[in-house]
């Protein structure tokens, strides 16, 4: 039912995997106060590709992510989605074209359930707004099972589930809502090595359903791995975009901290 | 579509099985409050004269009082899931009821004639409607104050709560406003079917109306999304200060309709009597197990709550208990019931610390 129209979404935009971004950055500038964050800031996500945004901390990388949700509007530059420059205002914007986010503290109510996290602000709802749950918890448990995300319940609070489980749970939600992209900032600072793997086959499942993934993160050698295209920041400016296969960790560490050392000497 | 039917997220049930319906609900802290009521209503009934306190005049006063302290403690608990506080509910109460009482005075013929109004069920409506739209103003400044200006809900409605009081008695002047309408409390105050009063049944609908908002509604659930994390509630897309503003709304348009409620009970407006209502509707709320931390609210919980303060206060003064010792009992629950609210907080933080 409704799931099938989420699935004919994805394969309209799986018909559009070519080289054309689903989202992009172009030249983003952004000043907080005395802080130049952004100066030119470019970064682009194709359907179907994991790109990496790496750098050191400082760079940017959190400032860019949150300017293509539209959490941050840009100084200067322009932010692309599916093809046409757009103004986003809030989140709310990216998200009606398609643009979700697991964000880096998840942004997860810890006394809500797992299906009312997943929907919250997606509620389905009946007459005077009463929640249809099971159709939600219905949902909810298929959108897991696709992810191959097992939970020991639906219903339970989510303070009450491990840190991988909550991460699996924002991943599958931000999912469940993205025709477009799925932005992740840091899915695995906070997670020990089993489930950062768990969470790094996770995107490339993700990826697999035609989404463009962008996700920032410190775990050089997983991500190289995880990714197909790396994008580096240094201090707010795009200063690589390769593809991963053409990377190593060596050199991507030289990326990021060797153009510090080059403006000190 | 990848189908991994493998388990990815290591499962962890150590013995989670659903316990049954009856179970569950006796591990709720409103069903231990409603033994506590029933328990203290069987201690005073046996304690009493001629067991007066279980006699259904009894009941029928009792049930009045809780109308009042229930509708204040369901706006507080509202507020109280969405993680904002507010103190001036007793000043809303009041304000509400002296315009309430200043509008039906307008229709007066005879002044001080309480006989003497044209049309008195047409007035009576007028009252209702000036009440119930003060405590919504009333609300909705508290929440302009404290979802747009951003200050903190407890300093926002310190404020207010001096300066409700203060536009009370500037309206009065001091006095309490009376002859107004017979019917008012002949009709509503004073009326019961059986022996539950017009105002109690009132109350009692409301309540059954935000249980059900609360669990099945998608208002309820962004409520309790707001109070269990504003950040996660704001990323989802909801749209959190306006949402604030309504709640801050209901809290005080269903204190207005307490304002008025107390105008037909005592067919004027009483001014000094609701310095204690803040402590009567915190506690009702709090004790039944809505979290002071937000995220969490019981609306039976502030039912059997608002009836423990109510219960406790009534047996005293029918144990022949000076008057000043209700206030410290009823100060005594409050700090109870916080402390057990920290204590399940201390409890839940461990449980995840050890995950």
């Amino acid at each position: 039912m409704v799931d099938a129209a989420a699935r004919t979404v994805r394969s309209e935009s799986d018909s559009m995997e070519n080289s054309t971004p689903v989202v992009a950055a172009r030249h983003i500038a952004k000043r907080f106060g005395h802080v130049q964050a952004l100066r030119d800031a470019s970064v682009s996500v194709t359907a179907g590709r994991v790109v990496a945004l790496v750098g050191d901390n400082g760079a940017g990388k959190s400032t860019l992510v949150k300017t293509l949700l539209g959490i941050n509007r840009p100084d200067s530059g322009e932010v692309v989605i599916g093809g046409h420059v757009v103004d986003l205002h809030g989140i709310r914007d990216a998200q009606a074209r398609g643009v979700d986010a697991v964000h880096q503290d998840l942004a997860l109510a810890p006394d809500l359930s797992v299906v009312d996290n997943m929907f919250l602000g997606h509620e389905e709802v009946v007459g005077p707004g009463l929640l249809r749950r099971r159709t939600m918890t219905e949902r909810a448990d298929a959108a897991l099972r696709e992810l191959g995300i097992a939970l020991p319940s639906l219903t339970v609070a989510v303070r009450e589930l491990s840190g991988g489980q909550r991460q699996a749970v924002a991943v599958a939600r931000a999912v469940m809502w993205s025709s477009t992209a799925v932005l992740m900032d840091e899915p695995t600072a906070a997670l020990g090595a089993r489930q950062s793997e768990i969470i790094a086959d996770l995107m490339r499942t993700v990826a697999a359903r035609g989404l463009g993934v962008l996700v920032i993160s410190h775990d050089l050698p997983r991500i190289l791995k995880a990714a197909d295209e790396v994008t580096v920041l240094w201090r707010g400016e795009t200063v690589l975009e390769a593809p991963a296969s053409d990377l190593t960790v060596p050199d991507l560490v030289a990326t990021m901290v060797g153009y510090r050392a080059e403006e000190q000497s | 579509m990848t189908d991994t039917t493998a388990t990815m997220i290591p499962v962890d049930d150590r013995g989670r099985r659903e316990a049954p319906a009856i179970v569950r609900w006796l591990r709720t802290r409103a069903a231990w409050i409603l033994v506590l009521d029933l328990v203290l209503i069987g201690v005073f009934t046996a304690l009493s004269r001629d067991n007066v306190f279980g006699s259904a005049a009894n009941f029928e006063s009792l049930l009045l009082s809780v109308s009042q302290v229930l509708l204040l403690a369901l706006g507080l608990a509202m507020l109280l899931g969405a993680g904002i506080f507010d103190l001036s509910l007793g000043a809303n109460l009041v304000l509400s009821s002296v315009v309430g009482a200043l509008v039906m005075r307008s229709f007066q013929q005879t002044p001080g004639d309480s006989a003497s109004y044209a049309d008195p069920g047409a007035v009576i409506l007028a009252g209702l409607a000036a009440a119930v739209a003060t405590g919504l103003l009333f609300g909705l400044v508290n929440g302009l104050i404290i979802a747009f200006a951003g200050i903190n809900s407890l300093i926002a409605t310190l404020g207010t709560l001096g300066i409700g009081t203060g536009v009370a008695l500037l309206l009065t002047g001091g006095s309490d406003i009376g002859s107004l309408p017979r019917v008012l409390q002949t009709a509503i105050g004073l009326n019961s079917v059986g022996i539950v009063p017009i105002p109690a049944i009132l109350s009692i609908l409301i309540a059954i109306l935000l249980w059900a908002v609360v669990r099945y509604s998608r208002y309820g659930l962004r409520t309790l999304a707001i109070g269990s994390s504003r950040s996660a509630a704001e990323r989802a897309g909801i749209r959190v200060r306006g949402h604030l503003l309504g709640l801050t709304a209901l809290g005080g348009a269903l204190a207005g309709l307490a304002g008025f409620i107390d105008l037909t009970r005592f067919g004027s407006t009483v001014l000094s009597g609701h310095a204690n209502d803040a402590l009567g509707a915190v506690t009702a709320a709090v004790i039944g197990g809505t979290l002071l931390e937000g995220g969490k609210v019981s609306i039976a919980g502030a039912v059997w709550g608002a009836a423990l303060a109510v219960i406790l206060q009534a047996g005293l003064v029918i144990l022949g208990v000076s008057s000043f010792w209700q206030l410290i009992v009823v100060g005594a629950v409050l700090l109870v019931a916080v402390m057990l609210d920290r204590l399940a907080a201390l409890r839940r933080s461990r449980a995840v610390k050890a995950d």
